[in-house]
């Protein structure tokens, strides 16, 4: 990657919207790259938090939304822990793959944003997250991807792994069939409605 | 003394055990738990992913619940529940044109009087006045744990008052010490085991997990020991796979605090249900003649 070009326009806008979403003061950055020796997946990203924020500097959008980082970061928070500046790279992570969504991108890791989804969708329907609906409702979409991806094979692998851990803790009687559900459902739904505002 | 209790998902379900744990340890040490009622999903770590106000919503509906018990404090023994629920506190407080957003949906509303507290901090203090060392029955020796606190015990995605050093917090072994047992000094404490990734992008976190393995084995631990249900489930179910792929050779159980002071106030692993990890966990004891 190159020092990048600056889009002037575009930068000022993405990192407007950036900042405010997330509420992080992408400006700070003096690139000293704390955060890049503390993350856990950036070298299998190919991106660091250091460099996350300066795509969003430049106004290369495509780039700071488009890239391995996002959909790998585990919300650890040790880039922001350890920033001299406070800025949680994190927040940022989680506020472009909100923007992706937005923007109808294609998630460059499928299976994250289908877990993700899945969970607060599960969370939102009974008001607690059942692990056999949430998981299922999960698996059945990573099951497909795989299908649209990598074909037969690949969508039987992913249930096959799932299964594998899913029988492993009903041996152990880990895994609970009982279905709870907040009773006052109408409280989350509405906090649901105003989330979607 | 009772304090109210948010047990979340986790807890009433696949680390159940650890529910039973909380109820009966705390039990012994004098600590009723009251469990708030109807509470729902905090949101996790995916709210924040996909919502950013679901994430500070979903465990503000509970905060109001928990104020309006009229209790002092309330425990949240998972790492993510305690970690969000926090973080909407703070946020809260912060922020009072959110707040009223937020309370205009819900019954209970949102007064933020109540203390959130993790389980070592509701442990801690009972360590420091002595009164966990005088129930000690059967000391911990031996027992080599290494501390493992994951993320989000110290790690908040805004800023939150954190009672423990954030990189190299010491409570768990502080509590492990006055146990009998010897926790290890080790690099990985608060390194992430990968969350979620173990479902959603499985290479990824066996590697991380693989990284907390072998430091906590050359580090000479025979076992580690976590206050975060979630770390406790990876770091259990994935382990075989982990070592398959890392070349580990090691097996190291993976206690919840809550058991390892079972054990020492004289429960046997079978009330604390240490028998249904998945990695066999209950031998190391016996070895050890705690069992």
């Amino acid at each position: 990657m190159s020092a990048g070009v600056l889009k002037v326009g575009a930068a000022q806008s993405l990192a407007q919207e950036v900042a405010r979403r997330s509420g992080q003061n992408l400006l700070a950055c003096y690139q000293c790259r704390r955060c890049a020796a503390g993350c856990p997946v950036g070298q299998e990203s190919g991106v660091t938090p250091d460099r996350l924020i300066r795509m969003i500097l430049l106004g290369d959008e495509q780039g700071a939304l488009d890239n391995l980082l996002v959909w790998k970061c585990l919300a650890c928070y040790t880039c922001g822990t350890r920033c001299p500046n406070d800025i949680q790279t994190a927040r940022i992570t989680e506020t472009l793959k909100q923007m992706g969504k937005k923007a109808h991108l294609e998630p460059l890791l499928p299976k994250v944003a289908a877990f993700h989804g899945a969970f607060v969708k599960a969370a939102g329907q009974a008001g607690r997250f059942n692990e056999l609906v949430g998981m299922g409702m999960y698996e059945t979409q990573a099951a497909l991807g795989e299908l649209k991806r990598g074909g037969l094979g690949a969508a039987i692998a992913e249930i096959a792994a799932t299964a594998k851990l899913g029988q492993a803790m009903m041996k152990k009687k880990r895994m609970h069939i009982k279905y709870e559900s907040v009773k006052n459902k109408g409280e989350i739904k509405a906090l649901y409605r105003k989330a979607e505002r | 003394m009772e304090l109210a209790y948010f047990p979340g998902c986790s807890l009433h379900s696949s680390s159940a055990i650890y529910d039973v744990q909380c109820k009966s340890v705390l039990g012994k040490l004098d600590i009723a738990l009251r469990e708030i009622a109807d509470w729902n999903c905090c949101g996790a770590t995916s709210a924040a992913k996909v919502n950013d106000f679901l994430a500070l919503a979903l465990p503000a509906r509970n905060l109001g619940i928990a104020d309006a018990t009229g209790l002092a404090e309330i425990v949240i023994p998972c790492s993510s529940c305690y970690s969000r629920t926090l973080v909407a506190k703070e946020r809260l407080a912060a922020d009072p044109a959110l707040a009223a957003e937020i309370n205009a949906e819900i019954g209970a509303k949102v007064t933020g009087k109540i203390k959130v507290s993790s389980i070592l901090e509701v442990l801690l203090p009972k360590v420091r006045s002595g009164e966990i060392a005088k129930k000690v029955t059967k000391r911990l020796e031996g027992l080599k744990p290494a501390a493992y606190y994951g993320c989000l015990l110290t790690r908040f995605p805004s800023a939150v008052p954190v009672p423990d050093s954030v990189e190299n917090p010491q409570g768990m072994e502080t509590i492990c010490r006055a146990l009998g047992a010897e926790p290890v000094e080790w690099g990985f404490k608060t390194d992430c085991c990968g969350a979620s990734a173990a479902v959603n992008d499985t290479d990824q976190a066996l590697l991380l997990m693989s990284l907390i393995i072998k430091d906590a084995v050359a580090r000479g631990a025979n076992c580690f020991v976590t206050t975060c249900p979630m770390c406790q489930l990876n770091l259990d179910a994935y382990q075989e796979q982990v070592r398959g792929k890392h070349g580990i050779r090691e097996r190291l159980p993976v206690y919840l605090i809550t058991e390892l002071l079972g054990v020492a106030l004289g429960m046997s692993p079978g009330e604390l249900q240490i028998d249904r990890h998945l990695e066999e966990s209950v031998g190391l004891l016996k070895e050890l003649r705690l069992a």
